[in-house]
């Protein structure tokens, strides 16, 4: 189910978020959604990679300005670990998702939002918010609304300089994710 | 002590003005004004104007945004049969670009916008009050955020008199 905003409205009330105010170090609640192209992908696929989680919708004028900064980003760190995932939160079809992602030149997996993932996030429903996870899968960073360009790569860096716990202790990041590279890129 | 009541409430001043300007803590709000009396005659119609106001920083979109991406604003009403509600009219929007996207001018309703919604009486109406229920829909942004689709409430009654 694709989030509402009357379900939001109601989730606020009877489920006060977990997620509000200063998140750093809290582990980032795995999800399963689907990509744009129907494939079910978990946060917890990405383990070991640092991971930039936007949630964001079509009809979201100040998130099509990160747009663009997040495709170079993946361009520019993706070599050394960095992930975006894009959440899409509208009631609009995947198809149009889809299509405006095309647009926008997205690079990175785009991922049909839900209730329960807005829910467990702190009830995104001020877009753009992103959230930015180091590799062992804890927040370092969480921004809402449309941050400065430096602020967002800061927290991208931030998040690359992590080290998963009980990875080698050879100085660099070498924790590969659970499974293949994935997803939904949309070229 | 008068020291340490003064700190406190500068603390908490300085907290709330830290938290009026973070996206994203504020709720956007549209409020409707109280509607007047309301009468016509079987057989007439009139038109009423409905006269909303957005939040002080925050816009929504106008009924006829520039992108199919927009949500529009939207008003749905329904009056008590067999009184009804034959037409909406809303305003133009302003055209304005916004610092996310400088070289893009959108059609918005920001502060205060009216919307007519006209009301029929059938000739064979009997004379009494019809209550005309519904609601507006809008999506709002400020200047680096935007909100989730919300509903208002929009209630009037309509006093149909003799001829």
């Amino acid at each position: 189910m694709v989030a509402s905003g009357k379900y939001l409205d109601r989730a606020r009330k009877l489920h006060p978020s977990t997620l509000v105010g200063d998140v750093r170090g809290v582990a980032a609640p795995d999800f399963e959604l689907t990509s744009l192209d129907g494939k079910r992908v978990k946060l917890s696929d990405y383990r070991g990679k640092a991971v930039l989680l936007n949630f964001w919708a079509t009809w979201c004028g100040p998130c099509k300005v990160e747009m663009p900064w997040f495709v170079d980003l993946q361009k520019r760190y993706g070599n050394d670990g960095l992930v975006v995932l894009g959440v899409a939160m509208d009631d609009t079809e995947a198809p149009k998702i889809a299509q405006f992602a095309s647009d926008m030149g997205v690079n990175y997996p785009v991922l049909l939002g839900t209730d329960k993932v807005s829910e467990e996030y702190g009830n995104v429903e001020f877009l753009p918010t992103s959230f930015y996870i180091d590799r062992d899968g804890k927040f370092v960073g969480k921004g809402v609304g449309l941050l400065d360009r430096k602020e967002v790569e800061a927290n991208v860096q931030k998040a690359l300089a992590s080290r998963v716990i009980g990875a080698a202790t050879s100085g660099t990041a070498t924790a590969l994710p659970r499974t293949s590279q994935p997803h939904t890129t949309v070229q | 002590m008068k020291r340490i009541a003064v700190l406190l409430a500068v603390a908490f001043l300085s907290t709330g003005w830290v938290l009026a300007q973070e996206p994203g803590s504020r709720v956007p709000s549209v409020t409707l004004a109280p509607v007047g009396k309301v009468q016509l005659k079987p057989g007439g119609s009139v038109s009423v104007q409905l006269d909303f106001r957005v939040g002080s920083e925050f816009h929504i979109n106008s009924n006829q945004p520039k992108s199919e991406l927009l949500i529009p604003t939207v008003l749905k009403l329904s009056a008590g049969a067999p009184v009804r509600i034959a037409g909406l009219n809303y305003p133009a929007g302003q055209e304005v670009a916004f610092p996310f996207a400088p070289g893009e001018k959108l059609s918005v309703y920001s502060g205060d916008f009216s919307v007519t919604a006209v009301v029929k009486a059938p000739t064979t109406v009997k004379p009494g009050e019809f209550p005309v229920s519904g609601e507006l829909r809008f999506q709002a942004c400020d200047r680096s955020a935007c909100y989730p689709p919300r509903s208002i409430p929009v209630n009037f009654t309509v006093t149909v008199g003799s001829r």
